[in-house]
């Protein structure tokens, strides 16, 4: 910054007079937006030079408007942007967490293809996301419909749907297990007493093939009641108006739903798409809760990549593995997401 | 559109932080880290005068050791206490880590820099393998051989766990398996009782024949807990194999046994017990369960929950334990073990005090605190065995007492490189088999194949 003194003070303030004096007479816009910033960097160096400040009143402002920002971006940089970056750069290399740490290169990432039990933890992930999200959807969309009535016990029915998702994990799924307890629960001795299915024959819920669905089926039913909230929100936000007018136009419930309902929901159920979506992808509590056996360890049939990511990291201490195979993870939400965002973006126009 | 990419920019942060969030380590120890400020500053202050004061030795000196449950296990307040009366000056400081999940939080803990422990308790092999190849805990071997400590007490266990020549824990507690029965069962069956020389098949027959399986009044013969140790290493006790072999087949026939068993009713069935979270003390003690193979560990909570009125004396009361079942040609009393041990931290700042502390822990003295709190020391002496026999509570038949004689012991896992890779391919895929999800053959044949390729490297 040039050196202000007395003498150039004069000089910038007779050219503000004299710009102030133009500028109001100014017809040509362009040549108008210059005089005022000009105008502005006079006046900011004459009051620089009269308060005897150093640090000019722009450079102050911007000081405290970052000053305001620095408590929770120093706390996102420490705790989320610096790991979010590091552990993009230990993807591409080989680490224990104690000694020094090695380049592999995309050697972590080629290992990915033969590896068994990762194909089979992507392949679960996605089926579970698959089933869960559209499912957890169309059944919260219906309750916050049914539940948007006048309805006799409303409160309770809302209170009820909601319940599951408030209720601890663990104790819920000890309640689950017990009910569909393949040798000892209701759900089994029903198939056996009621509808003949042989002893042999009756389904391992938490084990085989069957186990996805369980855990898809547990899913949706403990996770639809906090997704019911945010449909009756955006429900209580749709006018009486347009059912008013669709109903003088002759519409019946369903088209009332298709053209009134559903186009206003968009926004809510974009929301509740892209935090599904996201959510299932994390999804480790459920099937080790679910599915996990004497040692909580996971069969082909029921791992899935949050488990495998710990599993690597935490157990054998193959971190730059595991950071590859978060990678992984992330690449798959991102793409994901970014699909939805177009999808949103199209539908919107 | 700038909004946009910002918007863009910002879900895709959202997600980031959402996956990197999950890999959140748990953070056990954070009350006794708070606590710890005050020790661990006066710690270092100690040392630092100590070589200039040598006659008064090593005084105020605080280790930190790391342990988990100590609430319910009886022998940590124990050996600390003895410890620091034939120490004054030394004292122990012991933080609870849980058991649950104790060698990763202990892995997290030694991580990097910032941990203060001089002491950490070794749970199993996989965790020792990952500690020592982190370079967290020292070799003792120089230690050892400067104040001659006769490994040969340890009756070989340590020649499973050296590394590459090195020795890098020394053990204090030896736990080894047996055949828990109830004898109650075998009376009514009028059964006769199993002996101290059994083989598999031999004890197959018997579980099979003490076995009611009349509804309402189900009586299993045998019960295996859902660990893989229960069952897979049924097959290293000839000695011939290990579970780093690379080849599994000599597993088949314990399964297939298992598997038949379950299919008739002998034992429980594996996915009804890991639906139901049994533990093994319920099935054993609710008195329905004629035989079950445990460790050793087992003898003193029997024996301390009997007295208390937790277990019911009526159901299970009437117990003893025979020596393990063998396969055909092998000697009786062969095997199975896991060691505790301890370890001194690379990190610590007083190595040489943390040592004495491993030293007496793991010698004559720390055994027979061990003993006195019905707990099996890593040093089994006659004075050790007549005084864990002669416990209040423990079966007074004579094959009881011979049981515990121990003839070969083979560690369940011995130290590998890739020794924690290897423990979850075989604990994934026995869960595999015992669910049903695979046959037999095609677990064992994964296991080879996967755990093939990680020997190969």
């Amino acid at each position: 910054m040039e050196k202000i003194t007395a003498a150039n003070v004069d000089t910038y303030q007779s050219e503000l007079n004299a710009l102030i004096v133009k500028i109001r007479t100014e017809a040509d816009e362009k040549q108008k937006k210059k005089d005022l910033t000009r105008i502005d960097l006079l006046q900011r160096k004459i009051s620089a030079f009269r308060t005897g400040s150093k640090v000019s009143r722009s450079t102050k402002r911007d000081l405290v408007a970052y000053s305001f920002i620095a408590p929770n971006f120093i706390g996102f940089a420490i705790f989320t942007l610096i790991p979010i970056v590091f552990a993009f750069l230990l993807a591409f290399m080989t680490w224990d967490g104690s000694n020094p740490i090695e380049w592999a290169g995309l050697s972590n990432f080629k290992k990915l293809a033969s590896d068994t039990h990762f194909i089979a933890a992507l392949k679960n992930t996605i089926i579970y996301c698959v089933g869960t999200v559209p499912l957890t959807m169309i059944m919260s969309l219906a309750l916050a419909i049914v539940l948007n009535q006048k309805v006799i016990g409303r409160g309770i029915f809302r209170t009820l749907s909601f319940f599951p998702y408030v209720a601890s994990l663990v104790a819920i799924t000890s309640v689950w297990k017990m009910l569909f307890h393949p040798s000892k629960g209701p759900i089994n001795n029903i198939l056996l007493n009621v509808f003949g299915v042989a002893q042999d024959n009756l389904p391992q819920w938490f084990s085989g093939g069957l186990v996805m669905v369980s855990m898809i089926l547990f899913s949706v039913w403990k996770y639809m009641g906090y997704y019911m909230v945010i449909y009756l929100a955006g429900l209580q936000g749709i006018s009486g108006e347009l059912y008013e007018a669709a109903s003088l136009d002759g519409a019946n419930t369903w088209q009332k739903f298709l053209y009134v309902t559903w186009p206003q929901l968009a926004s809510t159920t974009f929301f509740v798409i892209v935090m599904l979506t996201i959510n299932c992808f994390k999804v480790y509590d459920v099937a080790i809760m679910l599915a996990g056996g004497g040692k909580g360890e996971l069969t082909l049939n029921s791992t899935v990549l949050v488990y495998y990511i710990y599993e690597k990291a935490f157990v054998e201490w193959k971190l730059g593995y595991s950071s590859a195979i978060a990678m992984v993870l992330f690449a798959l939400v991102l793409i994901v997401t970014i699909i939805q965002f177009r999808g949103q973006k199209k539908y919107a126009e | 559109m700038k909004k946009k990419l910002v918007s863009m920019l910002m879900v895709a942060a959202m997600m980031a932080t959402m996956v990197a969030g999950c890999g959140d380590s748990a953070d056990g120890g954070d009350d006794s880290a708070a606590a710890d400020n005050t020790t661990g500053d006066a710690a270092p202050a100690a040392t630092e005068t100590a070589p200039a004061d040598d006659a008064a030795g090593a005084e105020a000196v605080t280790l930190k050791w790391a342990i988990w449950d100590q609430e319910t296990t009886t022998y940590w307040q124990a050996l600390a206490d003895a410890y620091m009366v034939a120490n004054p000056g030394v004292t122990i400081e012991m933080v609870d880590l849980g058991s649950a999940d104790y060698m990763t939080v202990l892995a997290t803990e030694l991580s990097g820099e910032g941990s203060d422990f001089d002491v950490v308790t070794i749970k199993d092999v996989p965790g020792y393998a990952t500690l020592v190849q982190k370079n967290a805990i020292l070799p003792l071997d120089d230690y050892i051989a400067a104040d001659g400590v006769d490994l040969t007490q340890y009756a070989g266990t340590t020649d499973q766990v050296t590394v590459d020549g090195k020795l890098y824990e020394l053990p204090f507690r030896n736990d080894f398996w047996v055949l828990f029965y109830n004898k109650d069962i075998f009376d009514a069956a009028g059964v006769d009782y199993p002996t101290n020389d059994m083989t598999w098949e031999e004890y197959d027959a018997l579980a099979r024949e003490v076995t009611d399986t009349t509804f309402g009044s189900q009586v299993y013969g045998a019960h295996y807990h859902t660990w893989r140790s229960t069952i897979g290493l049924m097959g290293v006790l000839d000695g011939q194999h290990t579970i780093l072999d690379g080849d599994y087949s000599f597993m088949k026939e314990y399964y297939d046994m298992v598997l038949a068993e379950e299919a008739d009713g002998v034992c429980r069935s594996y996915s009804d017990l890991t639906t139901e979270g049994l533990h093994y003390s319920a099935a054993f003690t609710s008195g329905d369960t004629a035989m079950m193979n445990m460790g050793s560990w087992f003898i003193s909570t029997m024996i301390n929950n009997l007295a208390s009125g937790e277990y019911d004396s009526s159901l299970c009361g009437n117990w003893g334990i025979v020596k393990y079942p063998h396969a055909e040609g092998v000697e009786a009393g062969s095997t199975l073990g896991t060691i505790t041990g301890l370890a001194v931290t690379a990190a610590s700042d007083t190595p040489d005090e943390a040592w004495d502390f491993v030293k007496w822990v793991s010698g004559t003295e720390g055994a027979q605190v061990m003993a006195d709190t019905g707990n099996f020391p890593a040093i089994m002496t006659d004075e050790v065995m007549s005084t864990i026999t002669g416990l209040e509570g423990f079966p007074t038949d004579d094959n009881s007492k011979a049981a515990l004689e121990v003839s070969n012991l083979y560690l369940e896992v011995p130290y590998a490189e890739n020794v924690s890779e290897i423990n979850s391919i075989l604990d994934t895929y026995h869960a595999m088999i015992m669910n049903g999800e695979c046959t037999v053959d095609e677990g064992i044949e994964s296991m080879n194949t996967e755990i093939g390729a990680i020997l190969g490297q």
